[in-house]
C-alpha cells in the first residue's frame, strides 16, 4: 500500500547491487568467466536506466537474453538437466534481474533470490571459510532489507547494518535450537548430486606409475577416529578396493565380482572406529581388514570390504568394526573365482615368468614362495623412489630386473605377477597405508600421499592373507611414513611448495595445521554431519531418550526457553539517553513540540536559542538561561563540583523555562492566506 | 460490529499512546512469501542432506520470529498528540497538525494515512518528536470529524505490518464552498448608495495601538516589531459609511448550500475590501463589522448553519 506504485531509489540500488555482488562471489570460481561479464553489463545497464540515461530492456529483448543464457549454461555445462545446469541458469537469471527491476516489490524479488543462492552455494561446497563467509553474505541480504524499508530521506547504511546485525544475533539461539531438534528426515526423492570436480584419489584402474602421482598430493583423503587407544601405525592398512586384472601394463577391478561378502570368520579383539571422509563420487570407502559395519548406507562386497550403496556425493561419517586377524574366504574358492586370481596376459614379462616357474620348483609351498619372494626383494637392490623411470612393453620384468626403482604400485603389481604366474592365487589392494596422528582430536589423519597399494594371496585353510613387499624395501615407508622414506630424495610434496603437511617439522607451522584440521574434523563431525543417525545419538545422549513424543515435549521447552528470553530482550524498556544534559534538552523540546515549535535537524542550541525567543518573546529571559547553561555544560565540559552544580543549574532553569512555557500554542486565527482556494489573488 | 469493538479497544481521545492493546500485527505479502521460499530450502536440505542449507533456512526462520519482535516493538510506545486543524473551505484539504512523540525508543519509518489519502511517512528520534501536518479533502460543510487514523509500520525487514488504528478526537470546521458572484445591489437598512463604499480608507494613516488578537496582520507595523518595539496595530482612518447586510435571500442558488457558499464568496470580497458587513441569517445575526476575526465568525456560523452542533 505504501509503496507499490514507488520507484527503486537510488540508495536501495546501491544495496542490491552490493548484495548481489556478495552472493555472486562464492559460485563464481565455478563458473566460466563470462558470468561474470553478464553481471558487470547487467550492473551497467541498471545503473544507466537509473541516471535514466537508457530504457529498460523490451519484450524482445528479455527474451533473446533469456535465450542468450540458457544456451550459455548449455554450451557451458552440456545439458540443461541437473543441479550444476539449474544453479548457473539460477544465478544469470538473478543477474538479468536488475534489467527487470522497477518497482519495491521487485527489490525483494533479488533479496529473495539471493537467499537462495547464498543456500545453494553449500551444495557444492560446505567447508568453514564458505560458511563463515555466507554469515556475511546473510548480513548484507538483511540489511539490504532494512535499507528498503528506511524511510528514504533517513537512509543509513550504516544504521541499517547494525540493526540487521542485531537482528541475526537474536536469531542465533533460536536457530541452534531448531537445528538441534528439527528431525533430520531422509531424503524425499532421489536427487542429482552436484557434480563433483575432477578429484584426486583412488581410480579404478592403477599403472604402476599411478599411486605416485596420488602421492604427490597433501590433500586429505579421510580421518579416523579409533575408540581405544590407536594401533600401531604400521598395522593401519586401510583397504579400499581391489584390483584383479592385469592387462600387461595396468591392474584393473574385476568386471565380474560384486555380490556379498562370502563366507569369512570374525576373529581377534575388534578395533572400533569412524571414518569421516568427503564426497568421492566413487563408492568405495576405507576400512580396516576384516571389517563390518551396521550402517545401512553400506554393505560387505566379496572383497571383505566396506562399499557404499551409492557413490559418495557427499561427505559421510560411519562407524566400523574391524578384527585384522579375521579369517577371509578360508573355506576355498570357487573355480571361476581361482581363474580370476590367476589370470596373467598372454605375451607379456616372459622374464618375470621364468622367474616364476624358478621359485616354484625351489618351494613347493606356496608359504615359503612368498617368504622367499620377499627376501628377493629385500636382498636386491631396489629402491624406493617418487621419481620411478618410465617403463617399456615388458614393465614388469624391466622394473624387476633393470630399473629396481619403483614406487609402492610397482612393488605390489610385480608381486602379484609373480605370485599368479608361480600358480598362487593373488591379487592387488589399493587403499592407504598409515597417517598421521593429531593428538588434539585422538584421530588419525590419512593424506592422498598416504596411497598405497599391496598383496593379499589366497592360501589354503589361511583365506587371503596380505603381503606388502614395499616394507621389504623401505620399511621407514611403513613405519613413519612417506615423508621419512623419501628424506634422502626431496621429492615429497615437491610440487605443492604451499602445502602446510610438506612443512610439518617446523613446530608452530605443524601445530597450526594440526589445530585447523582439528577444528574442520569437528565441523565435519558435528555439523556437517548432523544427519539422522547423529541427532539420535544427540537425543539418546542429552536427552536420554529415543521417544518422539518425549522428544517433542522437551523440544517445545527448549524453543520456550530460548524464545522467551530473546523476546523479553527485543521488547525490553529501551534505556532513557544516559546524560542528564540530553534528558534536559529531549524534555524541553518535547514540550515546545506541543506548542509546534521543533528543533531542525542539526540546528544548535544557538540557532534554537534564537528562533525560539522570536517565537515565545515573554519567555525570552527564561529561554537564555537555560541555553547559556546547556552550552556551558556542552561545550566547556566542567568537571567535578563543577559539573554537578552546572547540572543542577541547568535542573534549576529547566523548571523554571517549563514554569513559564504557554500550556498550548496561543490561538491565531485562521489564515486564509497560503489557502489555494482564497478566491483572490494577492 | 468491528468499529464497535474499536470503539471499546481505542477510544476517541486528544492523545493516543500505542500500547500492545492498540497494536495490531501481521505478516505482510512479503513475509508470507519468505515463508514459501524457506519452504522450498528446507525441502532441498532434506533432499541433499546438507546441515548448511537447514542452518541458512533456520536463520532466516528465527530472523522472521525475531522480526515480529521488532516491528512490533517499532510502534509500540510511540504517542501521537493531535495538533490544531484550522478551518477550510469545502472542496478544499483540511489539514491536522500531529505531533510524534518518542519517549524513549526511536521509530523509524511510520507511516500516517487515512484509507483514501496519500501515506505519509516519518522517523521519530529517541526522547524526540516530530510535527506533521495530514491532509484530509473536506467534502462536507460543517464540523467533519476524520475517519481513524490509520498509523503502521514495517520495519525493519517489510516481513510484518504492525498497526493502529487512533481516533485522535480531531475536529475541523468546514465552510461553504465560495461561490464568486456579483455582490447584490446594496438593499441595506440604511439608505446610502453603493458608491460610498468604493472610497478606500487605507491611506488615511491615523496612528499605532498595541496589537489585538483579530487584528489582520496587513496591518501590523513589522518595521516596528522587527526593531523589537513590540507587536502594533496600524490604524486607519476610514470613512464612515452605511453596512451592507448579507442575507440568505440575496444569495441566489439551487440550494442552502449553494446559497450559503455565495454569501461565503461574498464575505470574502467584501473583507477583501475591507468594507463592513453583517450576516443574518434565521436565527442569527452578526453586526457589521471587518477584520479577520469577523470574517471567522461569519463564516462559522454560515458553515453551521442548519447543521447539528
Amino acid at each position: 500500500m505504501n509503496t507499490a506504485h514507488a520507484l527503486i531509489p537510488r540508495n536501495a540500488l546501491v544495496w542490491l547491487l552490493t548484495a548481489q555482488v556478495v552472493v555472486l562471489v562464492p559460485h563464481l570460481p565455478r563458473l566460466p568467466l563470462w558470468v561474470a561479464g553478464v553481471w558487470i553489463g547487467c550492473a551497467l545497464w541498471r545503473v544507466q536506466i537509473q541516471r535514466m540515461r537508457w530504457h529498460y530492456p523490451g519484450l524482445l529483448m528479455q527474451i533473446v537474453a533469456l535465450a542468450a543464457v540458457t544456451l550459455g549454461v548449455f554450451v557451458a555445462q552440456g545439458t540443461l538437466i541437473g543441479l550444476d545446469a539449474a544453479v548457473m541458469l539460477l544465478l544469470l537469471l538473478f543477474m538479468l534481474k536488475l534489467l527487470e527491476m522497477r518497482k519495491p516489490r521487485d527489490a525483494l524479488v533479488v533479496i529473495y533470490l539471493g537467499f537462495f543462492i547464498v543456500a545453494t552455494a553449500f551444495l557444492f561446497n560446505q567447508g568453514i571459510p564458505l560458511a563463515v563467509y555466507q554469515c556475511f553474505s546473510l548480513l548484507i541480504l538483511v540489511a539490504a532489507l532494512v535499507g528498503l524499508q528506511q524511510t528514504q530521506s533517513r537512509n543509513d547504511p550504516a544504521r541499517a547494518m547494525r540493526t540487521a546485525g542485531v537482528m541475526l544475533l537474536q536469531a542465533v539461539p533460536l536457530m541452534l535450537v531448531l537445528f538441534m531438534l528439527f528431525p533430520r528426515l531422509g531424503p524425499l526423492w532421489a536427487v542429482n548430486a552436484p557434480g563433483g570436480q575432477a578429484r584426486t584419489g583412488l581410480a579404478e584402474s592403477m599403472a604402476p606409475g599411478d599411486v605416485a602421482d596420488l602421492a604427490r598430493s597433501g590433500e586429505l583423503a579421510f580421518r579416523a577416529a579409533f575408540d581405544g587407544a590407536l594401533p600401531a601405525q604400521a598395522t593401519l592398512y586401510w583397504r579400499a578396493l581391489t584390483l584383479t586384472q592385469f592387462d600387461g601394463h595396468s591392474w584393473s577391478r574385476s568386471a565380474v565380482g560384486g555380490g556379498a561378502a562370502a563366507n569369512w570368520e570374525p576373529r581377534g579383539e575388534p578395533l572400533r572406529y569412524q571414518i569421516i571422509t568427503g564426497a568421492s563420487h566413487q563408492p568405495w570407502v576405507f576400512s580396516l581388514r576384516g571389517a563390518d559395519s551396521d550402517d545401512e548406507r553400506l554393505l560387505l562386497n566379496s572383497d571383505f570390504m566396506l562399499q557404499a550403496r551409492r557413490p559418495l556425493s557427499q561427505g559421510i561419517a560411519y562407524r566400523a568394526t574391524s578384527r585384522p586377524d579375521s579369517l577371509l574366504q578360508a573355506g576355498g574358492l570357487d573355480p571361476l573365482q581361482r581363474r580370476m586370481f590367476l589370470q596373467l596376459p598372454e605375451g607379456f614379462d616372459p622374464r618375470s615368468r621364468t622367474f616364476a616357474a624358478e621359485l616354484r620348483r625351489q618351494y613347493p609351498r606356496d608359504a615359503d614362495l612368498i617368504q622367499a619372494l620377499l627376501r628377493y626383494f629385500n636382498r636386491e637392490p631396489f629402491h624406493y623412489t617418487l621419481r620411478p623411470p618410465t617403463l617399456g612393453r615388458h614393465s614388469i620384468d624391466e622394473f624387476l630386473f633393470d630399473t629396481r626403482r619403483g614406487f609402492c604400485g610397482h612393488y605390489a603389481g610385480a608381486m602379484t605377477f609373480l605370485l599368479r604366474a608361480a600358480g598362487i592365487p593373488s591379487r592387488v589392494v589399493a587403499g592407504y597405508q598409515g597417517g598421521e596422528v593429531n593428538p588434539r582430536g585422538n584421530y588419525v589423519l590419512v593424506h592422498q600421499f598416504d596411497a598405497h597399494a599391496w598383496v593379499e594371496a589366497w592360501l589354503p585353510g589361511r583365506g587371503w592373507v596380505p603381503f606388502d613387499p614395499t616394507f621389504q624395501v623401505a620399511p621407514e615407508r611403513i613405519e613413519d611414513g612417506l615423508q621419512s622414506a623419501l628424506q634422502g630424495e626431496g621429492s615429497f610434496l615437491e610440487d605443492s611448495p604451499l602445502s602446510a603437511v610438506r612443512y610439518r617439522n617446523i613446530g608452530w607451522i605443524n601445530s597450526a595445521r594440526l589445530f585447523w584440521d582439528d577444528v574442520n574434523y569437528q565441523w565435519q563431525l558435528r555439523v556437517l554431519g548432523y544427519q539422522s543417525d547423529r541427532q539420535m545419538d544427540f537425543f539418546r545422549r542429552w536427552l536420554g531418550t529415543a521417544d518422539w513424543q518425549r522428544i517433542g515435549l522437551i523440544s517445545l521447552g527448549a524453543l520456550l526457553l530460548c524464545m522467551v528470553p530473546v523476546a523479553w530482550w527485543i521488547l525490553r524498556p529501551a534505556r532513557r539517553p544516559t546524560g542528564f544534559r540530553q534528558r534536559a534538552w529531549q524534555k524541553l523540546n518535547r514540550r515546545l513540540a506541543r506548542l509546534q515549535l521543533q528543533a531542525r535537524t542539526g540546528e544548535g542550541p544557538r540557532a534554537w536559542q534564537a528562533r525560539l525567543v522570536e517565537a515565545l518573546p515573554r519567555q525570552q529571559e527564561e529561554i537564555s538561561a537555560f541555553m547559556d547553561t546547556y552550552v556551558e555544560l556542552t561545550y566547556a565540559s566542567p568537571t567535578g563540583s563543577d559539573a554537578s552544580h552546572a547540572s543542577r543549574l541547568l535542573a534549576k532553569r529547566l523548571a523554571a523555562l517549563l514554569r513559564v512555557l504557554p500550556r498550548r500554542r496561543p490561538p491565531r486565527p485562521t489564515s486564509l492566506a497560503s489557502l489555494p482556494g482564497r478566491p483572490q489573488e494577492r | 460490529m468491528f468499529q464497535r469493538w474499536l470503539k471499546q479497544r481505542i477510544p476517541a481521545a486528544s492523545q493516543v499512546r500505542l500500547n500492545h492493546r492498540r497494536i495490531f500485527i501481521m505478516p505482510t505479502r512479503a513475509g508470507m512469501g519468505l515463508l514459501i521460499l524457506l519452504a522450498i530450502m528446507l525441502i532441498g536440505a532434506i533432499n541433499y542432506q546438507n546441515s548448511l542449507v537447514y542452518a541458512v533456512v533456520f536463520t532466516l526462520g528465527s530472523l522472521f520470529w525475531v522480526g515480529l519482535h521488532h516491528t512490533y516493538r517499532n510502534l509500540a510506545g510511540l504517542e501521537l498528540h493531535a495538533g490544531g486543524s484550522p478551518p477550510v473551505f469545502c472542496g478544499e484539504d483540511a489539514r491536522f497538525g500531529l505531533t510524534l512523540v518518542s519517549e524513549r525508543r526511536e521509530h523509524q519509518a511510520i507511516v500516517l494515512s487515512w484509507s483514501d489519502s496519500l501515506p505519509q511517512r516519518t522517523d521519530v528520534a529517541a526522547g524526540l518528536s516530530t510535527n506533521l501536518t495530514l491532509y484530509h479533502p473536506a467534502e462536507q460543510r460543517g464540523w467533519m470529524r476524520p475517519a481513524r487514523l490509520r498509523v503502521e509500520t514495517r520495519y525493519p525487514l517489510g516481513w510484518f505490518v504492525a498497526w493502529s488504528l487512533v481516533d485522535l478526537d480531531w475536529r475541523v470546521l468546514i465552510y461553504p464552498k465560495p461561490i464568486r458572484l456579483p455582490l447584490p445591489a446594496m438593499r441595506g437598512h440604511g439608505e446610502g448608495e453603493g458608491d460610498q463604499f468604493l472610497v478606500e480608507g487605507v491611506d488615511d494613516f491615523q496612528g499605532l495601538r498595541e496589537y489585538q488578537p483579530g487584528d489582520s496582520r496587513r496591518r501590523l507595523d513589522w518595521r516596528a516589531w522587527s526593531r523589537g518595539q513590540g507587536l502594533h496595530s496600524k490604524v486607519f482612518a476610514e470613512p464612515q459609511h452605511d453596512s451592507r447586510w448579507l442575507t440568505l435571500s440575496q444569495a441566489p442558488g439551487l440550494n442552502l448550500d449553494q446559497q450559503l457558499g455565495c454569501l461565503a464568496g461574498w464575505i470574502l470580497q467584501l473583507e477583501q475590501q475591507r468594507q463592513p458587513y453583517g450576516l443574518e441569517l434565521p436565527g442569527v445575526r452578526i453586526q457589521p463589522a471587518t477584520g479577520e476575526s469577523h470574517r471567522d465568525v461569519c463564516l462559522r456560523a454560515l458553515a453551521l448553519y442548519g447543521v447539528a452542533e
